[in-house]
């Protein structure tokens, strides 16, 4: 897949002009004409927004933790987004490296660009609107502008009726809430604090982080979980399979004193429903909503 | 003079003194053992006296230079210690050990004549059969004998006129058997014949009676009595010293014989 | 004996042989693949003898800037870890010794866990340095980790070798103590970081860092293999070391800077590899000698080859990602040692 053997790159170059005559025929953005068909994108939530506006045609790698939608899997992957190996990036030819500015080791990015191979940072940045650019900015990116803006459209649609449908619970009673993520690379569980998006879906949905905690994730430790006394505990899909069940998830260190445990108020979502905000948000927002307020 | 005399040698350690000023001169071609009590400074004094172990007062003297001036290499060839417990962890050869007592004769390799004294040694000390074995695993005795032949081997000289050395040995057969005491002491005996001025601590004094020639008595770093000859050795010595009662006859051989207790 | 030297050449010969098919090897293998036959057309290109055709523009640079230099970097760090292993169990007459002893490795640990951490805070006058600030900062803090120990180790008059092993136990758990506070206070992305660097990568060779570290090693392992006799002597103790004409205190002084300087600039670069430096000197004993004269130059030499090994291992089993060199050696640090032990006993038994 990624030796240099003197057939493939005989196809490499019929590719290359292809997408060179694809980009001919796009409006040209600067110097760039478009970012061809080689695309290595390492940042999960731009490799789901690339599927949402069907550019995925141009992809050929992504990161490990770009599980979402189920068949980017198929592609190569070259690696955890924070080791990643300048080789490795550059032995799928890429036509350009893309990424959401959260990438390491920091030499890494100079090694990519000085074989002569373009970088393209997108912070997503911290809200929905920044969010919602971001897949703008794809479309064109990508020449799928239409496709962008009618996903965009539809997201900012649904988001308002799914804000409408949870605003009476502004004036419930607030539940405090843990969201409990685990971190693979430290076999640790951590917490989302204020300030992330989940935080903010949370806040959405009628409910308050039980994390006083501002930026990163929060080490989670048994007197932490304890003390923040959370009525529902949200965990994150695979931190919550290592146990399994709500009923199991009690055995968390710390969880069986809280509230939470003791109404069996815990749940399962997908990381990658809440970790970023995405077309998905909206839903997730009202699943929650249902979690925190049930039966109203 | 030849030999390694200490001129008001003394020793302290933070105020603390250890060794009393000492002259001294070692009987040239002799052997010479130091006795004491455990504590009364025989090992820092003979420290002192190879040039390893700097006076606070005083000075020592090897053919009327300043050991300390002498360079270590050029030190290493004429004099050699032997400290009380060697050990070694690794596995090195019984030749590989004894080779080391060499190192100041040779500069990247050692030379047919190393290699020579060496087996020379091996064979003095009875452990040629053995000089592949790996040193950790020979008894303590074995290892002794090999440590003897590394510092034999330092200071080989068969020439016709060899030149004169002294060799220390701290407590060297402290750990062995009676059999190997004697066969080592009856090599060191053999030693002054060939230039050698022996330094040797003894526990044991009938031993050292009997393989001695000079013999220097040291209490609480102080030196209480220089003899010559083991009959000049009264039991209000032995007491002054050892705080043991002596009583003893002279031998066949015209050596003193004693017996202690309490 | 004079055959027993000769014997020691013919392994050493064997092991550079040895160690120029994993070189081979390393420049052949990886997310891109080099064939010999374009090795040989890429050096004969840099020599201004051959052209290159456009197509192969982007492998020539990829050997040229990445390749190279991580084989270079990678040759050197395993030499320094293997020498430095053999230097450390010969200072502390202790064959369970290793390179991270004296506190260098855990203190460079520390530096570049503070730049990780505080990179942008408290350490931001470091930001000048730009990726050069971990190096940097984790040179500094293996230095200064062993600095402290060898002065607790004379705090006393001469350096006695059991005052340097606590001292270097000590200052080995303060780093550690720190490192694990700063992973355990820093944000997700710094403690990823850390935990990253801690396992250690060759991910990142350039040429400049490369040479750096090519430059400051070559002198140094000069002068240590040159000490082979001194490393003997010390085995008999310091005092029957000194009476055979060396002087112990000067030379586990220079020992220990020296040791210090290599393996600081070596971690800086690469991070923490564990367990090379303990099992490539031990190998070396059982596969020939524990004298000096040979196992310094055998130590080098194998642990250059090792680590070569074990980064075209970590390259290619989840190509085109790569494993940390440090996750390798720990899981066959461990068996290999265990094997060791077992062959040392058998030795001992015969």
């Amino acid at each position: 897949m990624s030796a240099n053997h003197p057939s493939l790159s005989r196809r490499d170059a019929g590719r290359l002009l292809l997408a060179a005559g694809a980009a001919a025929a796009l409006p040209a953005r600067g110097l760039a004409a478009g970012p061809g068909n080689r695309v290595v994108c390492v940042s999960k939530q731009i490799n789901e927004f690339i599927f949402d506006i069907g550019a995925q045609s141009h992809l050929v790698a992504r990161d490990l933790t770009s599980i979402y939608p189920p068949q980017i899997t198929r592609l190569t992957s070259v690696g955890y987004h924070r080791a990643l190996s300048a080789e490795g990036i550059i032995s799928m030819r890429p036509s350009v490296l893309l990424t959401d500015g959260n990438v390491g080791p920091d030499p890494v990015l100079a090694q990519v660009r000085s074989v002569g191979i373009p970088i393209e940072t997108m912070a997503p940045g911290e809200t929905l609107q920044t969010a919602q650019q971001l897949m703008l900015r794809l479309g064109r990116y990508f020449g799928r502008e239409a496709a962008a803006k009618a996903i965009v459209a539809r997201w900012q649609a649904e988001m308002k009726t799914a804000l409408a449908a949870v605003a009476p619970y502004a004036k419930a009673p607030k539940p405090r809430v843990l969201m409990i993520h685990f971190g693979q690379i430290g076999n640790t569980y951590l917490g989302l604090t204020r300030g992330s998006a989940a935080d903010q879906i949370i806040n959405w949905a009628g409910g308050v982080n039980a994390l006083d905690q501002m930026g990163g994730m929060a080490r989670l430790t048994p007197e932490i979980i304890a003390r923040a006394a959370p009525d529902i505990i949200i965990a994150t899909d695979v931190g919550f399979d290592r146990y399994g069940s709500p009923a199991k998830f009690r055995d968390l260190p710390g969880v069986g004193l809280t509230p939470a445990a003791k109404a069996l108020r815990i749940h399962r979502i997908f990381e990658t429903e809440i970790m970023y905000f995405g077309p998905r948000t909206p839903a997730a927002l009202r699943k929650i909503a249902g979690w925190l307020h049930p039966g109203r | 003079m030849t030999g390694i005399v200490l001129d008001q040698a003394s020793w302290s350690a933070g105020g603390t003194p250890i060794v009393a000023p000492t002259s001294l001169a070692f009987a040239p071609d002799k052997v010479n053992v130091i006795l004491g009590p455990n504590g009364a400074g025989k090992s820092t004094l003979m420290k002192i006296a190879a040039g390893r172990l700097r006076p606070t007062g005083g000075r020592v003297l090897l053919d009327d230079r300043d050991i300390f001036a002498i360079g270590a290499k050029e030190l290493a060839l004429r004099r050699a210690f032997l400290s009380q417990h060697v050990e070694i962890d690794f596995a090195i050869t019984v030749e590989e050990v004894v080779l080391m007592g060499r190192y100041p004769h040779f500069a990247r390799a050692p030379g047919h004549e190393d290699r020579r004294i060496v087996d020379a040694a091996l064979e003095l000390v009875g452990m040629s059969a053995r000089r592949r074995q790996i040193y950790p695993t020979l008894s303590g005795g074995e290892q002794q004998r090999v440590q003897l032949a590394r510092v034999l081997a330092q200071v080989w000289d068969d020439t016709a006129t060899p030149a004169p050395r002294t060799i220390f040995l701290d407590e060297p057969v402290a750990s062995l058997d009676i059999h190997h005491q004697l066969q080592i002491l009856d090599l060191i005996r053999t030693l002054p014949a060939r230039r050698c001025s022996i330094v040797v601590t003894l526990h044991d004094l009938n031993l050292a009676f009997d393989y001695g020639d000079r013999f220097v008595f040291l209490r609480d770093g102080q030196v209480q009595a220089i003899a010559d000859d083991s009959v000049d050795i009264s039991p209000n010595l032995i007491r002054q010293v050892f705080d043991v009662s002596a009583t003893g006859h002279n031998d066949h051989a015209g050596k003193r014989v004693l017996r202690f207790h309490l | 004996m004079a055959a027993r030297h000769r014997s020691w050449g013919q392994i050493h010969l064997l092991l550079a042989c040895a160690l120029v098919a994993a070189v081979l090897l390393s420049l052949s293998i990886g997310s891109f693949y080099f064939s010999p036959a374009q090795i040989f057309r890429f050096v004969g290109h840099w020599l201004g003898l051959a052209p290159i055709a456009p197509e192969e523009a982007l492998d020539l640079n990829v050997f040229a800037t990445l390749r190279v230099p991580r084989v270079l970097l990678c040759g050197v760090t395993g030499a320094t870890l293997g020498v430095s292993g053999a230097l450390m169990q010969g200072l502390f007459r202790n064959p369970i010794v290793e390179p991270g002893l004296a506190g260098t490795s855990s203190g460079a640990a520390l530096g570049a866990s503070t730049v990780f951490v505080f990179g942008n805070t408290a350490l931001a006058f470091t930001s000048p340095l730009g990726t050069a600030a971990v190096p940097v900062m984790a040179f500094v803090g293996g230095f200064l980790a062993t600095l402290l120990v060898y002065r607790i180790a004379t705090l006393f008059g001469h350096t006695d070798v059991l005052a340097l092993l606590l001292a270097g136990i000590a200052v080995n758990a303060m780093c550690n103590a720190g490192t694990g506070f700063l992973s355990y206070i820093a944000r997700d992305p710094q403690a990823r970081n850390i935990t990253f660097w801690n396992l250690g990568t060759f991910t990142t060779a350039d040429w400049r860092g490369t040479l750096l570290v090519t430059a400051i090693f070559l002198p140094c392992l000069w002068f240590i293999l040159r000490r082979g006799k001194d490393l003997n002597a010390l085995m008999l103790g310091e005092d029957d070391a000194a009476f055979i004409g060396f002087d112990p205190d000067k030379l586990v002084f220079r020992l220990l800077i020296l040791n210090t300087l290599i393996v600081s600039v070596a971690t800086a670069m690469v991070g923490v590899i564990a367990f090379v430096g303990l099992i490539v000197p031990h190998m070396m004993r059982l596969l020939r000698s524990s004298d000096y004269r040979f196992l310094l130059p055998a130590s080098a030499l194998f642990g250059a080859l090792l680590m070569e090994a074990i980064d075209v291992v970590a390259r290619i089993v989840i190509r085109p990602a790569e494993l940390p060199v440090g996750i390798i050696t720990a899981l066959i640090g461990a068996p290999i040692f265990l094997w060791i032990l077992l062959a040392y006993r058998r030795r001992i038994a015969t």
